[in-house]
């Protein structure tokens, strides 16, 4: 086991160096800037420099009708962008009081949990590789290509999905699809094993993660954790359960928790999401009733005044879409609550006394996308 | 709708509230329409008070935000109950652009950087908040990109023209 420094134990006479982590470095997901203090190898504290991919978002939204920040909304989480599309049209939906058919709805949770499973392969295996096992890492993008290829078959891109509409999708789906994803479902079960034997049983993936960035339930609600991380916790809170929308309770699942709260156990709860999310594909693909995939909306929509906030389940944590209308085409505010922001601010918390190599370990495990942060 | 356990919830908030803050006004609000239980908005500041006392009931702040209106500012707090009873309450008030609130970061650490986004955004100089500096825009900015006067298009004549 690593021996631990708490930020007591050191004499701050000694001599303390600053470290800068980024913004351009391999294991940061993109740009990300650690400014670092550090006592030999040990981190004293720790700053997150944010902002280096930040677009303007929430003002180009107040710049254009509401039709026109479709593809926005899936370039803030690339990884997800699935679940960020949907949320924003069901946002609007909520706003508008639109209802939107039962066909479609299962679509919705069809491709939205197809890209979480994407999602948590990317994130699984980029956080195995960043403490030094390469292999899973493409074993792991095999099983993710599978996903993007037959995602773009019905979107027509591989990350940045403009696919839901309001009242509705573009696209149906149909019986080559639903095919391809059950072949998927069967192959990815298979390899279960197989990420088992490579990863979960490896000494060295152990010694590395049990026991290493501890986030304790207080921890998680005074930093407004969620997602995975918040699971890792032993905190059984996902918004697919507890505000069901789509129609996410029509469906059998379970809300994989871990008590330990280390990064082996963000890991496993991560790790049987996938499985949850498959059992959710396969009962919505058995079930997926007939009839129209889109409501009868008008070309351009027009809200009503007031405002609305709708919450949804990224492969991150909780995302909220808070949007104030004055009853013209044009949204007069529109917020997103990323997830990721406050899941990497909790990181200058349990940071101090750790490696800088653990650093990285923990960071992975969090798993967060930097552009959805910046915004 | 509600379940026995959320509507007791309710009622209990919305005597503690009116209680620490007697000028706010607290209403019930449809929850399939605006995706929060309960609505809470004063023009006086109690914010902290407010916090507290959702800390006390183990609410998590899942945001925090400001709108322009022009003449004023109206800052928003969303609280979700996720350990029972999935109860939101959303907290808003209305401040002069000239007298900025207190922040709420002593009782919730995730405000220091969401408070520090609303600064980034909009200007707002929360009162006593311990680090409020940039977040996202450069350091040296002298902008406040979300106030309604930055950056003004004339979209709307564009769109109707567009459909006529």
């Amino acid at each position: 086991m690593l021996t631990m420094k708490t930020i007591d134990d050191i004499n701050i006479n000694e001599r303390l160096y600053q470290l800068n982590l980024g913004p351009q470095h391999p294991s940061t997901h993109g740009v990300l800037h650690f400014l670092l203090t550090l006592d030999g190898e040990v981190v004293v504290k720790a700053e997150m420099l944010i902002g280096y991919t930040h677009r303007g978002h929430e003002k180009m939204a107040e710049n254009r009708i509401y039709e026109q920040f479709y593809p926005n909304s899936a370039r803030m989480d690339y990884l997800s962008g699935m679940i960020f599309n949907t949320g924003y049209c069901e946002a609007v939906e909520k706003l508008c009081g639109i209802e939107v058919p039962k066909r479609a709805r299962y679509i919705r949770v069809i491709t939205s949990e197809l890209n979480r499973v994407a999602s948590h392969l990317l994130g699984v295996m980029d956080f195995v590789m960043g403490i030094g096992a390469y292999t899973p890492f493409l074993y792991g993008w095999d099983d993710r290509e599978i996903i993007l290829d037959l995602l773009e078959t019905i979107t027509g891109s591989r990350l940045t999905y403009n696919y839901s509409r309001f009242g509705g999708v573009r696209v149906d789906i149909d019986q080559t699809f639903c095919d391809s994803a059950r072949r998927f479902i069967d192959r990815m079960r298979e390899r279960f094993k197989l990420y088992n034997d490579l990863i979960t049983g490896n000494i060295i993936f152990i010694k590395r993660t049990v026991g290493v960035g501890v986030i304790s339930k207080d921890v998680a609600l005074d930093y407004g954790v969620t997602g995975p991380t918040l699971r890792g916790s032993g905190v059984n809170y996902d918004v697919r359960k507890s505000e069901p929308y789509s129609s996410y309770e029509d469906f059998n699942f379970e809300i994989p928790t871990k008590e330990e709260g280390d990064c082996m156990a963000r890991y496993l709860v991560r790790l049987a999401e996938i499985e949850q999310s498959l059992r959710i594909i396969e009962q919505a693909m058995n079930n997926l009733p007939d009839g129209p995939i889109r409501a009868d909306v008008p070309c351009f929509i027009t809200p009503p005044a007031g405002d609305c906030y709708h919450s949804f389940e990224s492969a991150r944590g909780a995302v909220g879409y808070y949007i104030v209308s004055d009853g013209t085409r044009i949204p007069y505010r529109l917020k997103v609550r990323a997830p990721s922001f406050s899941n990497l601010f909790v990181m200058s918390k349990i940071i101090p006394g750790h490696f800088v190599a653990d650093l990285v370990a923990i960071f992975g495990s969090i798993d967060v996308t930097v552009p959805e942060i910046d915004r | 709708m509600l379940t026995e356990g959320q509507k007791k919830l309710l009622e209990e908030l919305k005597n503690n509230l009116a209680k620490s803050v007697p000028e706010a006004k607290i209403s019930q609000s449809d929850y399939v329409l605006t995706g929060y239980h309960l609505e809470f908005s004063s023009s006086k500041v109690g914010m902290r008070r407010v916090a507290k006392e959702m800390r006390s009931r183990r609410f998590n702040l899942e945001t925090v935000t400001a709108v322009d209106f022009i003449d004023s500012f109206e800052i928003v707090y969303l609280y979700f109950n996720y350990n029972q009873d999935n109860i939101r309450v959303m907290v808003r008030i209305r401040v002069p652009k000239d007298e900025p609130p207190f922040t709420v970061s002593a009782v919730y650490s995730e405000a220091i950087w969401l408070e520090r986004e609303v600064y980034d955004f909009f200007g707002i100089q929360f009162k006593e908040h311990p680090d409020l500096r940039r977040i996202l825009n450069p350091d040296d900015a002298d902008y406040f990109p979300l106030l309604k006067n930055f950056g003004k298009t004339t979209i709307t004549g564009e769109i109707d023209d567009m459909l006529c």
